[in-house]
C-alpha cells in the first residue's frame, strides 16, 4: 500500500471512527447515570439520518432546520423511551432493562422500515460534495464535519460535565444516586436528562453521517453494536477511552480492509468490532476469575 | 484438652488496605458451643466468611479437622461438614419449606443431570432418602406443619428455624450461625437457645455471632471477643464478662486509659 | 413449578392433550396445519432451552440461535458433504454444539448482567458471521440444499406427516427430561441459585458449575431443533439464525414464561402463529410487534406471560373451589 493509500484509509477509517465514538458516548452517559445499557443507542443513529432527510426531501424544509428539529424529535423519543419504558418498569433487573430496551430497538426499526420502507436514502451534504486534498489523500468535505462534530462534541462535553452544575448533578447520580438525592438531586429527572442527551448524540452522529454514507430503516444495528464496543473499552465510565476506543475501531476496521489482512475481506470487517468486543469481556472475565475465591 | 475442630492461624482479610480480619489465632474445640462477640464492625461476619470460604484470605489459613481450607472452593465445604446461615437469612424464596430443607441434602447427595432426567433408580433412591432426611430435620426445627408452606410465607424467627433445618440437612460437623437470635423475641430466643442445645448434643460443634448477651451467657462454653478485627479476649462467659478490654471496647474508651 | 401428575383429573387433561397432539397431523382434523406444527415443535425444543437457562440463571442469551444454527450446520454438513448417517450427523451436532458451550460457558458465566448478555450477542454475531462466509463448507449465503431426509430402516421421515410424529416425539421427551431434571436434586440446585447463590453455596452447591451445565443444556437441545428443521426442510441457510432469531426466541421464552417448561409450547406456538398470520395479512409487522411484546411483558409480566395466565387460571379455580365450599 502506498502512503498516499495508507492516508486514504487512515481518514476514511477516523472518519466513521468518530461515528462509533459519538455512539459509544451516547452509551457512556446513559450507563454512567442510570447503570442501564441502552440497547436502542443505535437506532437513534438511524432516526436523525431518516427523520432529516424525510423533512428534507418529503416537506421541502432547508437543511438547518431539518437536522436541528430531527435531533429534538430524537431527544423526544429518547424521553419516551425513559418514561415509559424504562421509568415504568420500576426497579426491574438487569435482565429486564436489557429486554425492554431491545424490544424498543426492534420497535423503532420496524416502525421505520414500515413508514420509510427498505431504501437507502441521501440527504445532501452540508456544504456540498466536494473533496480536498490532504496528504495525498481525497478527503471529503463531509468527513471534515464528522471528525469536526465529534471533536466539538467530546470537547464541550467534557467541559459541560466538568463544569456546569448539570453536568455534576449527573456525574453525581453516576456516583451515588441517593448521595446526590440527599443534596436535591434529583436522580429520575437525571436520568432523564441522559436519555434525552444520548439519543440527541446519537441523532448527531447520524444527521452527520448520512449523507457520506447514506442511510436506512436497518443501520442502526451494527452501529449500535460497535458503538456499544467502543464504549466498553472504557468500561462504560470513560467518555474519552469511549471516544479514543470508537475512533480506533474505525481505523482498524479500513486498514484490515485496505491492507486486505488474511481472512478481512469486506464481509469480515464487521467481525473486527465483535473481536475486540470478545477480548474486552475476556479479560474483564480473567479478572473477576482471580478475584474469586480460593480454589 | 480437647480436640480442635477448627484453628485459624494468622488469619487477615485486607480490603485495599483496611484490615477488617487482622491476625487472628483461634481454636474451637470440638463438640462445644463457642460463642464470637464484638462491637459493630469487628469482623465477626468477615471471620464467618473467611471460614466459609466466601471470601478468599488476605493472610494466614484456616484449618479445619487438620486440613488447610485456603485452596477450598465454598461450596466444597459443605461437604467437608462445615455449613453456615446468614444473618439475612437468605432462603430459597421460590419454594417451600420441606424443600429448601431437601436442598440442604445436596452435599449427602450425588445423582446428576442424567440419571435426573431419565429417572435412573438411583435418583429415585435417593430422592426417597433426602425426603425423608428432610422430614426429619423439619420436624426437628419444629415446622414440620409448614412443610409445603412458601418459604417466604413464614414469619422471621420460623425462617431462622427453617435456615437452620436447611443447614442441618448438610450433615455438617461444624455450624456457623450468624446472629441466629436477631429479630427474635423472648420466647423464640429461649426456644432457639434449646434447638442450639440439642444440635450441640447431636455432636455437632457451633460456633454463633451473637449481640444478645443473655443468649450468649446461657449457651457459650466458650467466648472469643473481636474488635477491630483483633482477638482482644478469650474465655468463659463470666471471665470475659469481668475482663476490662471487652468491657472497653464496647464503650469505647482508649485502650490505653485502663 | 407445574408438576405433571397430581391427582386425578391432571391425568385426565394429559390424555387429552396427547389426543389432541396426536390427531393434529390427520386431514380430518388439523392436517393442512401440519407444516406449521413441525414448526412449532422445533421452536418449542429451543425455547425450552432458553426458558430453563432464563429462569434459573436469571441471565438472558442474546445469542441462542448460534447454537440451533451450529446443530443445523453441523448436521447438513455432515449428512450431505460427508455422507454421514443423519442420526449420527445430529447426535455428533449435539455434542459437538455442547462441547463448545461448555468450553465457552466458563469465561461467559463469570460475567454478569449487561456484559454476560453482550457476550452471548458477541458470540451469536460472530457464528452467523462464519454461517455466511465460510462458503466452501456452508454454502455460504445461499446456502445449501438436498440434505436427505432422516430415516429408520427402509422408513424415511419423507413427508409432514412422518415427521410431525418425529418432531413432538422429540419435543414431548424433551419437554419430559426437562421436567424429571426440575423436580431432582439438580432442579432444586438450579432454584436455589436462582433464589440466592450464597446460600446454594453455603450447602454444598457449585454455582458456577451449574450454570454452565444448563447453558449446555440449552445449546444441546437448541442444537437438536437445528437437526431437526435440516431434516424437514432439506435446506439450510444463515438467515434463520441471524440476530433477529435469537432476539425471536427470546420473545418465545418471555411469553412461556422463565422456568416454565410446558410454557415453551404456548411460547413458541403463540409466536409461530402470529408471525404466520400476520406476516400474511400486514406485511413486516412482526417485528414491531415482537418488540412491543418484550416491552409489554417485560415491564407489566416480567415472570412470563405462560407463568401469569397459570397463576390467574390457579386463582379462578381456588374462587371457584371456595364458592362451590359455599352452602
Amino acid at each position: 500500500m502506498s502512503s498516499d493509500q495508507f492516508v486514504q484509509y487512515l481518514v476514511s477509517g477516523i472518519t466513521q471512527g468518530s461515528i462509533y465514538a459519538l455512539v459509544g458516548l451516547g452509551f457512556t452517559i446513559i450507563y454512567a447515570v442510570t447503570n442501564i445499557i441502552n440497547f436502542a443507542q443505535g437506532e437513534f443513529v438511524m432516526l436523525g439520518g431518516m427523520i432529516s432527510f424525510a423533512f428534507f426531501h418529503s416537506v421541502g424544509m432547508p437543511l438547518v432546520p431539518a437536522i436541528l428539529l430531527s435531533i429534538l424529535i430524537a431527544a423526544a423519543i429518547g424521553a419516551v423511551l425513559y418514561l415509559l419504558a424504562i421509568r415504568t418498569a420500576k426497579r426491574a433487573s438487569t435482565v429486564s432493562l436489557i429486554i425492554i430496551t431491545i424490544g424498543a430497538a426492534i420497535f423503532i426499526r420496524g416502525i421505520a422500515g414500515q413508514v420509510w420502507g427498505k431504501d437507502f436514502v441521501r440527504p445532501p451534504f452540508f456544504t456540498g460534495d466536494g473533496t480536498f486534498s490532504f496528504l495525498g489523500a481525497y478527503i471529503h468535505y463531509q468527513a471534515l464535519w464528522i471528525i469536526g462534530i465529534t471533536a466539538a462534541v467530546t470537547i464541550l462535553l467534557h467541559l459541560a460535565f466538568s463544569y456546569t452544575m448539570l453536568g455534576k448533578a449527573l456525574k453525581a447520580c453516576a456516583i451515588s444516586p441517593v448521595a446526590a438525592g440527599l443534596v436535591g438531586i434529583n436522580a429520575r429527572t437525571m436520568a432523564l436528562i441522559s436519555f434525552m442527551l444520548a439519543a440527541a448524540l446519537g441523532a448527531i452522529a447520524g444527521v452527520a453521517m448520512a449523507p457520506l454514507a447514506t442511510a436506512s430503516y436497518s443501520v442502526g444495528v451494527m452501529l449500535g453494536l460497535k458503538g456499544f464496543v467502543a464504549a466498553a473499552i472504557g468500561g462504560f465510565k470513560s467518555q474519552i477511552a469511549a471516544v479514543v476506543g470508537g475512533i480506533t475501531i474505525g481505523v482498524v476496521e479500513s486498514l484490515a480492509v485496505g491492507l486486505d489482512w488474511g481472512p478481512f475481506t469486506s464481509a469480515y470487517k464487521d467481525a473486527i468490532a465483535l473481536v475486540v468486543l470478545l477480548v474486552i469481556l475476556l479479560i474483564r472475565s480473567s479478572k473477576l476469575a482471580k478475584e474469586e475465591r480460593p480454589g | 484438652m480437647s480436640d480442635i475442630i477448627l484453628e485459624t492461624r494468622g488469619l487477615s482479610r485486607y480490603f485495599g488496605g483496611l484490615a477488617a480480619v487482622d491476625d487472628v489465632n483461634l481454636g474451637i474445640e470440638k463438640d462445644k458451643i463457642t460463642a464470637i462477640i464484638g462491637p459493630n464492625g469487628a469482623g465477626k461476619t468477615t471471620l464467618f466468611n473467611l471460614i466459609t470460604g466466601i471470601y478468599p484470605v488476605t493472610r494466614g489459613e484456616v484449618l479445619f479437622r487438620g486440613i488447610s481450607l485456603n485452596k477450598v472452593p465454598a461450596h466444597q465445604r459443605a461437604r467437608l461438614g462445615i455449613v453456615r446461615t446468614f444473618q439475612n437469612v437468605l432462603l430459597f424464596g421460590n419454594m417451600t419449606a420441606l424443600e429448601n430443607v431437601r436442598t440442604g441434602q445436596h452435599p449427602r447427595s450425588s445423582y446428576g443431570f442424567l440419571e435426573a432426567a431419565i429417572r435412573l433408580p438411583k435418583s429415585r433412591r435417593e430422592e426417597e432418602r433426602i425426603a425423608l432426611n428432610a422430614a426429619k430435620y423439619l420436624n426437628m426445627v419444629g415446622l414440620g406443619q409448614y412443610a409445603q408452606e412458601n418459604a417466604l410465607n413464614l414469619p422471621l424467627g420460623q425462617q431462622k428455624l427453617l435456615a437452620i433445618a436447611r443447614a442441618l440437612a448438610t450433615e455438617p460437623r461444624l455450624i456457623l450461625l450468624d446472629e441466629p437470635g436477631a429479630g427474635l423475641n423472648r420466647l423464640e430466643k429461649n426456644d432457639l437457645s434449646d434447638l442450639i442445645h440439642r444440635i450441640r448434643d447431636m455432636g455437632i460443634t457451633v460456633i454463633l455471632v451473637e449481640h444478645d448477651m443473655p443468649l450468649v451467657m446461657g449457651l457459650a462454653e466458650k467466648v472469643i471477643v473481636l474488635d477491630t478485627g483483633k482477638k482482644i479476649a478469650e474465655g468463659t462467659a463470666s471471665q470475659i464478662q469481668k475482663d476490662k478490654r471487652v468491657i472497653a471496647a464496647y464503650l469505647g474508651e482508649d485502650e490505653d486509659d485502663i | 413449578m407445574w408438576s405433571v401428575v397430581k391427582g386425578r383429573w391432571h391425568w385426565g387433561a394429559i390424555a387429552l392433550m396427547l389426543a389432541i397432539l396426536f390427531s393434529v397431523p390427520f386431514d380430518w382434523f388439523l392436517g393442512e396445519y401440519t407444516t406449521l406444527a413441525i414448526f412449532i415443535g422445533i421452536n418449542t425444543i429451543v425455547t425450552v432451552g432458553l426458558c430453563l437457562l432464563m429462569g434459573y440463571t436469571g441471565q438472558v442469551s442474546l445469542g441462542q440461535a448460534a447454537f440451533y444454527g451450529l446443530g443445523a450446520y453441523i448436521s447438513a454438513i455432515l449428512s450431505k458433504t460427508y455422507d454421514v448417517n443423519p442420526w449420527l450427523a445430529m447426535f455428533t451436532a449435539a455434542v459437538t454444539t455442547g462441547a463448545f458451550a461448555y468450553v465457552i460457558g466458563y469465561p461467559i458465566f463469570r460475567l454478569r448482567g449487561n456484559y454476560l448478555a453482550m457476550a452471548t450477542l458477541g458470540l451469536g454475531m460472530i457464528l452467523y458471521i462464519l454461517f455466511r462466509q465460510m462458503a466452501q463448507y456452508t454454502g455460504g449465503p445461499d446456502g445449501m440444499a438436498g440434505i436427505p431426509y432422516l430415516s429408520v430402516g427402509g422408513f424415511a421421515f419423507d413427508t409432514p406427516f412422518r415427521r410431525y410424529f418425529l418432531v413432538w416425539g422429540f419435543c414431548l421427551s424433551i419437554l419430559l427430561i426437562s421436567q424429571n431434571i426440575v423436580n431432582s436434586r439438580t432442579g432444586r440446585a438450579l432454584r436455589a441459585i436462582h433464589g440466592s447463590e450464597a446460600a446454594a453455596e453455603s450447602v454444598g452447591i457449585n454455582v458456577a458449575q451449574f450454570k454452565v451445565k444448563i447453558f449446555v443444556l440449552s445449546a444441546v437441545y437448541a442444537s437438536l431443533a437445528g437437526s431437526l428443521w435440516v431434516h424437514h426442510l432439506r435446506f439450510v441457510s444463515p438467515q434463520p439464525f441471524d440476530f433477529l432469531a435469537s432476539v425471536v426466541i427470546v420473545v418465545m421464552a418471555v411469553i412461556g414464561g422463565l422456568a416454565s417448561i410446558w410454557g415453551a409450547i404456548f411460547g413458541a406456538a403463540t409466536i409461530r402463529i402470529l408471525s404466520d398470520e400476520v406476516l400474511l395479512r400486514f406485511g413486516e409487522w412482526d417485528v414491531i410487534i415482537y418488540g412491543l411484546i418484550l416491552m409489554l411483558v417485560m415491564i407489566f409480566i416480567p415472570e412470563g406471560l405462560f407463568v401469569r395466565l397459570k397463576k390467574i387460571y390457579e386463582w379462578l379455580r381456588f374462587k371457584y373451589a371456595q364458592k362451590r365450599a359455599e352452602p
